[in-house]
């Protein structure tokens, strides 16, 4: 097996060609997932280059064994991976005062026995009555 | 006739049609060659050809590829030096 977990290996392609990384696991045929100088990510097999060490490193190992592994190789350029959900501060959500849909019965009710055009008019009639 | 400063073939002839209906010729500045692989010499991909003024103009990221070797080597040579790099 060549690209067995712990393999030392080379990225050949992408934006992090000429990056140094190790194997953490290998699931399928042509993917690997690795880590090290290169984010932590699914790689194709053919734009990795193996090299000759092997890191004795356990299976989907966390990124702070993966940096103390690379820091012993002497990989350039290591940032600690934080977690990204425990970094970023979630805002306070606004709460809404939600409009309660009223009931079918409701309905009914709500709507105004005299509508308000009827209403003036009657008014109208009555200015017009008290005039005379 | 045309004048002299225009006689240069540096520049382009360019027939433009005016509103009003007629043609008029009218002298462009070329554009300069895309860039090319400095190993095999094919052309690159995602560089624009543009003259030094608009480039001034134009951010970096723009200009280049995000790739080790960016604007000076093609993905395939590339490759090939890095292979015989880990190699050796």
């Amino acid at each position: 097996m060549l690209f067995e977990i712990g393999r030392v290996c080379l990225k050949i392609a992408g934006r992090d060609a000429g990056k140094k990384c190790i194997v953490i696991d290998n699931p399928g045929t042509n993917t690997v997932l690795i880590d090290g100088e290169t984010r932590r990510r699914k790689c194709n097999v053919k734009h990795l280059e193996p090299l000759d060490k092997v890191v004795s490193i356990s299976k989907n190992a966390p990124p702070a064994q993966v940096l103390k592994a690379g820091e012993e190789l002497g990989f350039k350029g290591l940032v600690e991976q934080k977690n990204k959900k425990e970094e970023k501060p979630t805002a306070p959500k606004k709460q809404k005062a939600k409009k309660q849909a009223p009931a079918k019965g409701a309905k009914q009710q709500a709507k105004p026995a005299v509508s308000p055009k009827k209403a003036k008019e009657e008014k109208a009639e009555e200015e017009d009555e008290s005039a005379e | 006739m045309v004048a002299g400063r225009h006689k240069s073939r540096t520049l382009k002839r360019v027939h433009k049609r005016m509103p009003g209906g007629s043609t008029k010729l009218t002298f462009q500045k070329r554009k300069p060659k895309s860039a090319k692989c400095s190993k095999c010499g094919i052309e690159l991909k995602g560089i624009p050809r543009l003259n030094t003024a608009k480039a001034k103009n134009t951010a970096k990221s723009k200009k280049t590829v995000a790739r080790a070797y960016g604007g000076v080597l093609c993905a395939n040579c590339l490759r090939m030096k890095l292979k015989a790099q880990a190699r050796a």
